[in-house]
């Protein structure tokens, strides 16, 4: 066994000739332990290897220098440029202006007008949403030919791009699409959908459930087949009628999938911006402008990107707020 | 509970399908169907007239838009189906040519994404080096804080790069801001976490270096996270639209999703050439959602439970 091993060891420094741990690898074929002051040294009051310290900063200095460039670096200056009247043509002469830019983010009417379509438009897609997605979760979770099918039917759509999602809806919520000639055939006459101010988001909210509910009913769908069934069995056995089971096993079960699918929905949600762009441009009189389109309209352009940094800053914190609330309020404890 | 028992639960068909089917069970069935039904239509129809319409001349779609012929092709001559697809490569220069951008670009991010977050997560799970607890602080704050400040101070900072200056440099300047991500990071990590530290330290007493117990050992072992990510990556890439609509104003240099743009705003408008052209750019994605679907759901369940 131990020549065995000695043999192993031997080849191993031959085929690998790596200079640092070959050497290391023939220094202990030699039968001689390595000294341990050459492979460790002192930073800061703690023990590093050296060996691990540089194949580890090898490792992770590419996503370093990336994300330090175009993670770190846009916060950093997002900040910045939040105090200064920073205009996207000329920014090597940038002028601080205080909180100016932010006193005229709380007076703006156009912003609150963004502010209140995303906040529409978030308080309807989430619940419902959820509740689609977990409701067809449900349903679908036994093992029957029928389910198999219906599960590939409702994910169809989040096959579609919010892109392709948003062209064909455009297309069909046209005045003479498909949607109107149907509407037209049940009599229920003409729409002007996206035209109007008020159904255009209503739009917009519906075709993003439709194309994402197949998602999250996916997720739910993952986190109900962890459940064991012995679980309910047992249950059962002790008497819990199918109301019981629901709410003792199965809503604590998923109860982490949920929290985790409510903030990335949260956050997707807050962040609607390619539905709008696409289908109406913000419009009809403003009445699907959202945050983030806003934000990317007063950087890009009308080139205030002073401006447009201030309300990143403030849309970043009031998000930040929301989203860790709901993960604490949701949380799991073990 | 014994173990017989619990083989017995295990092994008993469910008990559910034995109730007797009471008149309020079967309405409540038939309800089920029904509205599973609707809804499934109401899922559906839309891509089916996508797809439908793409094989008719636009014409036929106006005609027939207020009847059920809207729902069926128009020929049963299958060649015919595909005039507007030639159509969209005859009237768009650009199309192929959006087709091989869209794959150009999603393969360099793709394979650029593996690579640097996969080291990044390597390093973060099993290298100590000082500095490497701050990162992995950053990088879980860089996922909880959503930060609404990506595109504009992006674009700044791209401007002052000289990434903005030529069409090369736009493309290095749009690929390059999606090659690192904290999420990917913070996956790759846990996922090497996970791993027995016992088949790195074998890999090290036979001498082989941390290189090499990474892509010999380590790589190879952790398959299904690489095949995740590269398909959650494909799949971002490939539908991104906003950035590539601001990075590419050029038509020859817009991938897939952007160049949809032009097909639909083109004046005058062909709908079943649009059709066509929102049709070939789920293609890809609907392929690899059909043979990629187990790392789809594993991938789900893995973010899911964190």
């Amino acid at each position: 066994m131990k020549n065995n091993m000695k043999e192993e060891e031997g080849t191993g420094a031959a085929v690998f000739e790596s200079p640092v741990a070959g050497g290391a690898a023939a220094v202990m074929a030699g039968g001689k332990p390595p000294k341990r002051k050459n492979r460790y040294y002192t930073f800061l009051g703690k023990t590093y290897k050296k060996d691990d310290t540089i194949v580890g900063l090898c490792f992770i200095l590419p996503a370093l220098i990336l994300g330090c460039i175009f993670v770190i670096t846009p916060i950093v200056i997002s900040l910045a440029y939040s105090f200064t009247d920073a205009y996207l043509l000329r920014l090597d002469e940038v002028q601080a202006v205080g909180f100016d830019q932010f006193v005229k983010v709380f007076k703006d009417g156009f912003l609150w007008n963004a502010f209140g379509n995303t906040m529409v438009f978030v308080v309807i897609t989430m619940p419902v949403q959820l509740c689609v997605a977990l409701g067809l979760a449900l349903i679908l979770n036994t093992k029957i030919k029928a389910n198999t099918f219906f599960r590939w039917a409702f994910f169809v759509p989040v096959m579609l791009s919010l892109a392709v999602t948003s062209f064909l809806w455009g297309n069909l919520f046209e005045h003479d699409g498909l949607i109107n000639a149907i509407l037209i055939k049940l009599g229920i006459g003409e729409q002007p959908f996206l035209d109007d101010p008020g159904q255009a988001m209503g739009i917009i909210i519906f075709i993003s459930i439709w194309q994402g509910a197949g998602y999250q009913m996916l997720i739910f769908l993952s986190g109900l087949k962890n459940i064991q069934p012995e679980i309910y069995e047992a249950a059962s056995l002790d008497g819990a009628n199918s109301v019981q089971r629901f709410f003792y096993i199965t809503i604590p079960s998923i109860m982490p999938t949920f929290s985790f699918v409510l903030v990335t929905m949260l956050i997707g949600a807050f962040r609607l911006i390619t539905q709008p762009m696409i289908m109406t441009q913000g419009g009809p009189e403003d009445g699907t402008m959202t945050m983030s389109y806003y934000i990317y309209q007063q950087g890009i352009t009308f080139r205030d990107v002073g401006y447009s940094s201030a309300i990143a800053m403030v849309y970043t914190i009031f998000m930040s707020a929301i989203a860790l609330t709901l993960r604490k309020v949701t949380e799991v404890k073990d | 509970m014994s173990q017989a028992q619990v083989q017995a639960a295990a092994f008993a068909p469910p008990k559910k399908n034995k109730k007797p089917w009471t008149a309020a069970r079967i309405a409540l069935s038939i309800v089920k169907w029904v509205g599973l039904t609707l809804l499934c239509v109401l899922f559906l129809f839309p891509i089916w007239w996508m797809i439908v319409s793409s094989f008719k001349p636009q014409t036929l779609i106006y005609e027939q838009l207020d009847s059920f012929m809207t729902f069926l092709p128009s020929t049963w001559n299958v060649l015919e189906w595909f005039t507007s697809y030639g159509n969209l490569f005859n009237s768009f220069d650009y199309f192929g040519t959006a087709i091989l951008n869209s794959i150009l670009y999603c393969g360099i991010t793709v394979f650029g994404v593996l690579l640097i977050n996969s080291f990044a997560g390597y390093a973060l799970a099993r290298l100590r080096f000082p500095g490497s607890n701050v990162i992995t602080t950053i990088v879980i704050l860089l996922i909880i804080v959503p930060v609404e400040t990506s595109i504009v101070p992006q674009y700044v900072i791209l401007s002052h790069l000289g990434l903005l200056s030529s069409p090369v440099a736009r493309v290095a300047g749009y690929l390059l801001p999606s090659l690192v991500s904290a999420f990917y990071i913070f996956m790759f990590r846990q996922y090497f976490l996970g791993m027995p530290k016992e088949l790195e330290e074998a890999a090290e007493i036979d001498g082989a270096g941390k290189f090499k117990t990474y892509f010999v050992i380590m790589v190879p072992l952790a398959k299904a996270i690489f095949a995740t990510v590269a398909i959650f990556t494909f799949m971002g890439a490939w539908n991104e639209y906003v950035f590539a609509d601001l990075m590419f104003p050029q038509a020859q240099q817009k991938p897939l999703q952007a160049f949809l743009q032009l097909v639909n705003t083109y004046n005058p408008k062909d709908l079943s050439m649009v059709m066509a052209a929102l049709t070939v750019s789920t293609i890809p994605i609907a392929i690899v959602y059909i043979f990629c679907q187990r790392y789809i759901v594993e991938g789900v369940s893995f973010s899911g439970l964190k």
